[in-house]
């Protein structure tokens, strides 16, 4: 039976949209810095957000991969309406989906899947961040339910966001052990949201610190059961970090197809600077890369999909696709010289979203360093 | 009201070259797209249907790639995709295509409404809408933009015209070509998109026996015209916009002839 390919006909269809509804307005969007919420409106009346969903829940039916794949073209397009869209499709409503009770998918779930309410991850504390046993945000068990107490810091579309999901430490003496995650509804009394940072790219993603002060929640919002929490943890990280990769590849696709463009056209001495061999080897690296990004990234999403450990071939995929998106963007902006200077032109975009990327999902020492124990030291 | 889309898959033509040595189109690495009027008329059932209910049938004739067109069609609302495909049906000028489409619809059966694009991009003929209409005897209405009213009995249209427009009533069943309108088509659901590639999806794919042609009336066999050769026209003398005032542009002008040395 002939039927069309998934992958191809889900990139098809947001590559087109990337094409007409976000790079004609992308240099505008993040010189305004504003919450792109039309674009938002779009994604969410295409059914974008429920792509890891299955459809009988109010999901699109599809996986990790087609996921990788909507998060990498829209990238291409402009990586803060990616990271977006990919807080909403995994870690903002991720552990809402899976442990929530019926009430809580119809009160926020599903409007969360229609582009009605938004849901983020509050993770990062200002002393806490890969190093998670040592966060200090308590939930603290009360009759009927749960305390919280503590700051979050980093919380990416936190000043826009209807409900947090937010790890918490429930036993200080458990460390890893003790982490948890419960559901803190944005309008609960003792939640207090900061002005959005001023930050150096990826400019409409809002991004702020999220104070929660004897915030009652009631027992049902505790989201993973006591004991779980770092289970639930190390299974959504490598998916957090496959897509991590997939924003990377959309970035250097777009630095990689603007340099080529500028290459073949600009003359200098003569010729198009594209017959310079200087000007033939950054191309060279940066295709090479693209491509070696491209393959760790999916097969990390494959594994994935397939139900398999994945989280070193994640790191891997992260670390390696983000290092290559960051030379990606530098040489763009020496392929355009003095244009890549300027604000007008894209590559200087580029350039400040690389840093993004660099820290999400993990800072690259602490990769690294996972990696090498990985490897056997 | 039952609604049958006429769809076709063409190559993204702002982005296509030409063989010069053939005159062919160089389609290798070409994206493929639903043609865009044909998305204007898809975009105009699914609107209907969410006024007035019903169901959306849409087809298309083409190679197997053209499933994508059906796929995309199903994700922007289709409840139904039927591809003819043959080997028999290749090289078929509009009128055997028409044919074609025509007995399948006869083999559809029911409905109330014929939508199709005014034409495609690749031949920009405009003529397959009509010849359809014309075969299954009923009445048409090109260029429509616009939609007024529906009943059970008739459509109220709006036609573009060069210079204005007219307002048509049409007896249904009809078929109408469509031509952009106000609303702009809409992207396809992604759930949709997805159901749209499994195997149980509502998509069939018709062979020429199954709507019951004779090799003789389809494909190249059946067309009324041949292509003897197709070229790309050469672009030997280019024009010139003169610009500036009156007296400036007829100055440069007369300064162009003498270098020229026509005056």
């Amino acid at each position: 039976m002939i039927r069309s390919n998934p992958e191809e006909l889900i990139r098809k269809t947001i590559a087109r949209f990337v094409d007409a509804e976000i790079i004609p307005v992308a240099q505008q969007l993040d010189k305004e810095g504003e919450f792109p919420r039309e674009i938002f409106q779009k994604l969410a009346q295409m059914g974008t957000f429920g792509i890891r969903y299955p459809v009988n829940k109010g999901g699109a039916g599809g996986n990790t991969t087609l996921y990788c794949i909507i998060c990498e073209e829209l990238a291409r397009g402009l990586v803060s309406v990616a990271s977006i869209t990919a807080m909403q499709c995994l870690m903002g409503t991720n552990f809402l989906f899976h442990h929530g009770t019926d009430e809580m998918r119809e009160e926020y779930f599903l409007p969360a899947m229609r582009g009605e309410k938004i849901g983020c991850f509050c993770m990062t504390e200002p002393d806490a961040g890969s190093d998670l046993g040592a966060i200090t945000t308590r939930a603290s068990e009360v009759e009927g339910g749960y305390l919280i107490n503590g700051m979050k810091t980093w919380v990416t579309d936190g000043p826009e966001a209807s409900f947090y999901t937010v790890m918490c430490q429930t036993d200080p003496k458990k460390k890893l052990r003790g982490i948890g995650y419960f559901f803190v509804p944005r309008h609960f009394p003792g939640v207090s949201v900061s002005p959005r940072f001023e930050c150096l790219g990826t400019r409409t993603t809002p991004i702020c610190e999220v104070a929660f002060r004897d915030v009652f929640i009631p027992k049902e919002y505790r989201l993973t059961p006591e004991g779980e929490g770092l289970n639930s943890f190390l299974k959504i990280i490598a998916e957090i970090r496959a897509m991590t990769a997939a924003l990377a590849v959309g970035l250097q696709r777009a630095a990689t197809d603007d340099s080529i463009k500028y290459a073949n056209e600009r003359v200098a001495s003569g010729q198009t600077i594209g017959k310079f061999q200087l000007i033939q080897a950054k191309i060279a690296n940066m295709a090479t890369n693209l491509e070696a990004s491209k393959l760790l990234t999916y097969k990390a999403a494959a594994m994935i999909d397939a139900g398999r450990d994945a989280l070193k071939e994640a790191s891997m995929a992260k670390y390696f696709a983000t290092e290559a998106a960051c030379s990606a963007a530098d040489e763009c902006t020496r392929i355009f010289a003095g244009y890549g200077y300027s604000m007008e032109y894209s590559a200087q975009r580029y350039f400040r979203d690389t840093r993004f990327l660099l820290s999400g999902g993990g800072t690259h020492e602490v990769l690294q360093s996972n990696i090498a124990r990985w490897a056997g030291v | 009201m039952n609604i049958i889309v006429l769809i076709k898959q063409v190559p993204n033509t702002s982005e296509v070259k030409l063989d010069p040595k053939t005159g062919n189109l160089i389609r290798e690495g070409v994206e493929t797209i639903i043609n865009p009027d044909d998305l204007h008329a898809l975009e105009t059932a699914v609107t209907l249907k969410e006024t007035y209910g019903g169901t959306i049938t849409v087809l298309t004739m083409g190679p197997p790639q053209a499933m994508d067109a059906l796929s995309e069609a199903i994700g922007m609302g289709a409840d139904k995709a039927i591809l003819l495909s043959d080997r028999a049906f290749s090289g078929a000028d509009t009128w055997a295509t028409s044919y074609t489409l025509g007995k399948a619809i006869q083999h559809i059966g029911d409905y109330d409404l014929i939508l199709a694009g005014r034409q495609a991009i690749d031949g920009d003929t405009a003529q397959v809408g009509p010849q359809v209409a014309d075969f299954l005897g009923l009445p048409q209405v090109t260029y429509v933009f616009d939609i007024e009213a529906v009943t059970t009995d008739y459509v109220v249209v709006k036609r573009r015209l060069e210079d204005g427009y007219e307002r048509i009533q049409c007896s249904l069943p009809a078929l109408l070509t469509v031509i952009p309108g106000a609303k702009h088509p809409r992207y396809p659901l992604v759930s949709r998109l997805l159901l749209a590639c499994r195997e149980k999806a509502p998509i069939k794919i018709w062979n020429a026996a199954d709507i019951r042609v004779t090799t003789a009336e389809i494909g190249l066999d059946g067309s009324l015209t041949q292509v003897i050769r197709t070229f790309a026209p050469k672009f030997e003398r280019q024009g010139e916009f003169l610009e500036g005032s009156t007296s400036g542009m007829v100055q440069n002008l007369i300064a162009r002839f003498k270098e020229n040395k026509l005056i």
